[in-house]
């Protein structure tokens, strides 16, 4: 008996405290245009190039107090996203991928962001070089467009500066970093770090999409 | 939309460099790839092709890349008076495939091997002189594809680099090397400690090796002859410093193709492989060059090559300072003996 009173007074406890806490929020839904991103995206000195849409999926505004009673404002981005992207290695191949991506952005007052992207997708190779087959009895051939079809994976991590918060411009700097995964990759897997420095557009309305938006106070 | 879809693939096979491109000239650098059976096979031909005559590096391993091959020193003793193909063999270096895996064995390498030969006549002549070279692993690569069919109809030269024709020979080689040379040093009082455990682990393992037994052995080879001042020292991450960027090593897929390569089950079918008892079918013209201090592939190896192929042109050469990597280890030597078995039988 004793142990079910203090289940029940921790349990009334722990519920009021959440209750409490999100006394000030406020919840509904927003229309928000989807961004336009273009990249440099390459690995270190070989060329590429990254062009995507951000498609709103959810923007939480984030009011936390700390023990000082300082405010400190956040907003939370959640982006679906699709990508198309391309590098060039030399005399190794040429990488066409799309990918769909989950993009959690995290940006500060002052516009000073963060973010982090789990990408799926698609990879075409195309071979650095003249391809040919040989067959049994010597007889050569060159093969076109020789490469090969990869399943693609990618984890991203990077830095931005969004320039609406404190400019009023639509556009947002970044730089990222993502590791690629391609396979089966001669019966293994083939990993692939690019760099990505690019500029996010914020048109006024291009394929905007109805949002959750939250205001959260912490 | 399937327009769009169309310019997109036309403008990234443009931008892939696809158009043929063959090189006749003192000093070029041409890559292409051979497409065999799930593997694309990237051959990377320098130097000097106007002179007709192609030296085909067979790498090690199996998974070890030309790329690595392709030094400075090489460049400007080889190349400057014969054309030098870097092969990378299937899941090696930068060849690419999707699931390949079960196509990774030696009778399917051999075939590779022929092809690469037939394309390196198909784009520079059928009149182009052909030597191969292999190196470790690549000398039972070649042994292979030298004493099958005609396949040495096709060839002016075997040159076979501290290799391996004979892997259980090789074993028992290698543990008589570390125990012979290990007792000498032991005696010597030079690095007792590690010479004991090699020393002891021969004295418990003597014949009919495992798989595993191999590889230890291989092992301790590896780092017998570390033990040798005189030898200078080389390991993967040494021949990775040299120029990856210049050269635009897809350093990745060199690695992980080593990494699984190295580790396929094939390598148990290889520990059974000899080719001493086809020997007798090679009647080219053939070099062996052997490091003094390769316990990994010991000089007894050469020697039973040339006792049993069947030509009069044939030569050991032994480097006084070399251990299992002559082309690195001892420059001059090697590129000396190369260019003038070349020269004498182009």
């Amino acid at each position: 008996m004793s142990h079910l009173k203090f289940y029940l007074t921790f349990s009334i406890i722990a519920f009021s405290t959440f209750c409490f806490s999100q006394g000030a929020d406020t919840a509904g839904v927003v229309r928000k245009s989807s961004d336009l991103m273009l990249s440099y995206n390459s690995s270190v000195i070989y060329p590429g190039a990254r062009l995507g849409i951000e498609f709103p999926v959810k923007t939480i505004y984030l009011t936390k107090i700390n023990r000082s009673g300082k405010e400190r404002d956040f907003v939370k981005d959640r982006f679906i996203t699709t990508n198309l992207s391309w590098y060039h290695h030399p005399a190794f191949h040429d990488n066409l991928y799309f990918t769909a991506g989950w993009t959690m952005r995290r940006t500060k007052a002052k516009g000073f962001f963060t973010e982090f992207s789990p990408e799926v997708g698609l990879s075409r190779t195309f071979l650095g070089g003249t391809t040919y087959q040989v067959d049994n009895s010597g007889n050569v051939t060159r093969k076109k467009l020789a490469g090969y079809y990869y399943a693609l994976a990618s984890v991203g991590g990077g830095i931005g500066y969004d320039y609406s918060k404190t400019k009023q411009k639509p556009f947002l700097i970044f730089s990222k970093f993502n590791l690629l995964m391609m396979f089966p990759y001669n019966s293994t897997v083939y990993l692939r770090p690019a760099v990505e420095i690019g500029l996010i557009y914020r048109p006024i309305d291009f394929l905007s999409l109805k949002v959750k938006s939250k205001n959260i106070n912490r | 939309m399937n327009r769009i879809i169309t310019v997109v693939f036309m403008l990234f096979a443009l931008a892939s460099c696809q158009k043929e491109e063959i090189s006749i000239g003192t000093n070029v650098s041409d890559t292409f790839y051979l497409d065999n059976n799930g593997a694309s096979m990237r051959l990377l031909v320098e130097g000097n092709t106007s002179s007709k005559t192609f030296l085909i590096f067979v790498h090690g391993g199996p998974g070890t890349s030309s790329f690595l091959y392709n030094t400075d020193y090489i460049s400007q003793n080889i190349e400057n008076k014969y054309a030098v193909v870097y092969w990378d063999q299937r899941n090696a270096g930068a060849s690419q495939g999707n699931s390949n895996g079960d196509q990774l064995n030696l009778p399917q390498m051999t075939e590779d091997l022929k092809k690469a030969i037939q394309l390196i006549k198909y784009r520079y002549g059928e009149d182009s002189g052909i030597f191969i070279l292999g190196h470790s692993f690549g000398g039972l690569l070649t042994a292979s594809f030298m004493t099958a069919g005609d396949n040495q109809s096709l060839v002016k030269g075997w040159i076979f680099a501290d290799g391996s024709h004979n892997y259980p020979l090789n074993d028992t080689l290698t543990r008589q090397k570390l125990l012979t040379v290990g007792q000498q040093q032991i005696d010597l009082k030079r690095n007792v400690s590690s010479w004991k455990t090699i020393v002891e682990y021969c004295n418990n393992h003597t014949g009919n090796f495992t798989f595993e037994e191999s590889v230890q052995l291989e092992s301790y080879a590896t780092d017998a002859e570390t033990y040798f001042h005189k030898v200078k020292k080389v390991n993967l991450a040494t021949l990775i410093d040299v120029n990856p960027i210049k050269y635009d090593w897809p350093i990745t897929s060199i690695l992980l193709n080593l990494k699984y390569s190295s580790g396929s089950s094939f390598n148990r079918d290889l520990a059974k492989t000899e080719f001493s008892s086809v020997l007798g079918r090679v009647t080219t013209p053939t070099l062996l060059l052997c490091g003094k201090y390769d316990f990994i592939c010991p000089q007894g190896l050469d020697e039973d090559v040339f006792n049993r192929i069947n030509t009069k042109d044939k030569k050991i050469a032994i480097s006084l300072i070399s251990g299992h990597d002559i082309m690195w280890q001892d420059e001059s030597f090697f590129c000396n003996e190369v260019n003038a078995f070349i020269g004498q039988h182009k």
